[in-house]
């Protein structure tokens, strides 16, 4: 009897709740249409140095080299979901000589890639500054995401000579954007 | 009015569902109105529940945009509804699941013979809780990036989420002192089987402009996850169902608490009464882990051709320095450190009107005072929550409808929705006894678009004091 009852009332609750409640259209397929697009930016290479620091007892250093080990691109989300990136630097000069900056990407062993910020000279010591944007996209970026080692060559140019009293400054800023497309692939 | 006007604003302030049983809740028919109120006004001689049956109880709610709003099959791109979604919403709207299972329950009047004035009730129940708060800034860097987002702090404590599954023994006791006063007490031993927190995040991510390079990246994170019981049923450490029954039995991490409440008779119509529940702890010390992240650097780039120290460190060894010091703040410290958590505490109280007496038509008297058949009163609930209380405003109508049957209608007030309309029936056929209470019904038109739902029903057996 209290078994009959029991059945019989669950049977009108859920009969009732469900002949109340209702749904509109609605489409959870939608995920597979889901995108997100951020852009990440950091600040990458810097310098600030007078004119005397290209100076090592009396002689000018013309080349300075140095490299950095990259692994951002071990990482699969970065190399399945980065769509593009953008290097920008901004270069300020108020030294006599004019000077580059060579960027080389390299794998393990081999250049992938490379470009150089040119800054030309200031004669008279005023700010003279240089915005360089390096784009990567297709065969770029894929040389890009095939990189491992960063090399930095700053070279000064041709010019007046340095000595302890020239004036002056060289300035570098840089930083990359990341553009980013995430989808599906989630 | 002032009044009523600064407590609807307060409300509106605040996001309310989560744990109020507006329609159970002085619903004396019901055995379980005891579990929240203690001290609330016994109707019957004893009890006992359905085993497992006798306390169903389901709630789940999003204070923000809904399903609908995102999934809805309208044309418009998903990632545009998304983004709006996420644009509307802020990181105190959150995301809620609260579910109760009676395992048993029972309940029997006693003291002297010609006055049963005291009551004992017991029983053992599962409760699952979890709320997650939207973490706003996270979404916002997630989607955004920080490119257009220059200069502004992204909070990591919006971050917030706690999740317990845990079972509860009780025992209480209610004493009818007078005719107009009521108290009850009810003690609770808490098992948790799982608990996992992170509800005090502090810190925060901002890129600045910065001096020697394009941007100043400012890293100042305290983040900090706290587990138990998770590790031993997730790895292979052979967890199998007869440790599940055995932390509902109190192999868990234990903890204390307790409920009181109180029903005063005001005069012979006009009622009051309140209570307070789970004011206690849990103690996790078993199966801990918790997981933080902590540390402070600013980021500025690097300077690879003039390495600060100038004593022939090289780029290489200058960055190495620099991923040392960013591993050092990512790096996830792990700990067992036991740790106390504080159940949420719940209050509620209510004033009731009762009018309508019933008058038998044979002899054209009056019923002793449990005979109106209306009763109509203002609920107030309040509980706290890792970011800030929730609170809910309940107006009701109560009815008798025939013999053993009455009914209940809600119209609760919060701020996401003001028409929150609920409606809880109690049927009583010979000793058993039914329940179904569900809130929200306008919002049933369309389950999708629904901001909260909640159901609670039950059977239990029932020995009246009359049997009329």
């Amino acid at each position: 009897m209290v078994k009959e009852v029991i059945v019989r009332i669950c049977v009108i609750v859920c009969t009732t709740v469900l002949l109340c409640s209702c749904v509109e259209d609605i489409d959870f397929d939608q995920t597979k249409e889901f995108e997100i697009t951020p852009v990440l930016e950091s600040s990458l290479i810097f310098f600030d140095e007078s004119a005397n620091r290209f100076l090592d007892i009396g002689n000018e250093i013309i080349t300075i080299q140095d490299f950095v080990i990259v692994d951002l691109f071990d990482d699969k989300f970065v190399v399945d979901n980065l769509i593009k990136a953008e290097f920008k630097f901004e270069s300020v000069n108020t030294i006599n000589r004019a000077f580059e900056l060579q960027v080389d990407l390299y794998d393990a062993t081999q250049l992938q890639h490379t470009f150089t910020v040119f800054q030309e000279a200031s004669s008279n010591n005023n700010e003279n500054s240089t915005t360089y944007i390096e784009n990567f996209e297709y065969n770029t970026l894929a040389a890009l995401k095939r990189t491992k080692v960063l090399v930095f060559t700053l070279r000064i140019l041709s010019g007046p000579p340095i000595n302890q009293d020239t004036l002056g400054r060289i300035q570098l800023k840089s930083l990359v954007a990341f553009y980013f497309k995430i989808g599906d692939s989630l | 009015m002032k009044y009523i006007s600064t407590l609807t604003m307060l409300i509106l302030c605040y996001v309310s569902f989560s744990q109020n049983k507006q329609i159970l809740y002085g619903f004396s028919e019901i055995p379980q109105a005891l579990l929240l109120n203690p001290g609330g006004k016994v109707n019957n001689e004893g009890y006992f529940g359905i085993p497992l049956l006798s306390h169903v109880h389901i709630q789940g709610g999003i204070s923000g945009a809904t399903l609908y709003d995102v999934f809805a099959d309208n044309n418009i791109d998903f990632n545009t509804k998304l983004q709006n979604a996420i644009n509307s919403m802020t990181s105190k709207d959150f995301y809620s699941v609260n579910q109760q299972l009676e395992i048993f329950s029972g309940g029997f009047a006693f003291g002297s013979s010609y006055e049963k004035n005291e009551y004992l009730s017991f029983g053992l129940y599962q409760e699952f809780d979890f709320v997650f708060y939207f973490p706003k800034d996270y979404a916002v860097l997630a989607l955004e990036g920080n490119q257009n987002n220059i200069g502004r702090a992204f909070n990591a404590n919006h971050l917030s989420t706690s999740a317990e599954l845990i079972s509860v023994l009780h025992l209480g006791y209610n004493k009818k002192v007078n005719k107009n006063f009521t108290y009850g007490i009810r003690g609770k031993i808490y098992s948790s089987l799982l608990n996992l927190n992170s509800i005090k995040n502090k810190g925060s991510f901002t890129t600045i402009p910065g001096e020697n390079n394009f941007y100043d990246h400012i890293f100042n994170l305290s983040l900090e996850l706290r587990t138990s019981g998770l590790v031993s049923s997730t790895d292979d450490s052979g967890f199998e169902s007869k440790d599940l029954t055995k932390r509902i039995l109190f192999g868990g991490n234990l903890g204390l608490g307790f409920d009181v409440g109180f029903a005063h008779q005001i005069n012979k119509q006009w009622t009051l009464d309140a209570s307070l529940l789970d004011v206690g702890f849990i103690s996790h010390s078993k199966d801990v882990e918790n997981y933080s992240v902590k540390g402070d650097y600013t980021f500025e780039g690097i300077n690879p051709l003039f390495p600060e120290t100038g004593n022939g460190q090289s780029a290489d060894e200058y960055w190495s320095e620099i991923e040392e010091d960013f591993e050092e703040l990512f790096t996830v410290d792990t700990t067992t450190a036991k740790f106390t958590t504080w159940r949420p505490v719940k209050f509620n109280a209510s004033l009731n009107y009762a009018f309508g007496e019933k008058i038998e038509e044979e002899c054209n008297c009056i019923k002793d005072e449990s005979g109106y058949l209306n009763a109509v009163g203002l609920q107030l609930f309040a509980m706290s929550r890792p970011k800030q209380p929730q609170l809910a405003l309940t107006a009701y109508y109560y009815r008798r409808l025939f013999k053993g049957l009455s009914a209940k209608a809600t119209y609760t007030l919060d701020s996401y929705s003001f028409n929150n309309i609920g409606l809880g029936l109690s049927a009583q056929f010979g000793g058993v006894n039914f329940y179904v209470m569900a809130d929200n019904f306008l919002q049933y038109k369309n389950i999708y678009n629904a901001q909260s739902v909640s159901l609670q029903l039950g059977f239990n057996y029932i020995f009246n004091k009359n049997e009329d």
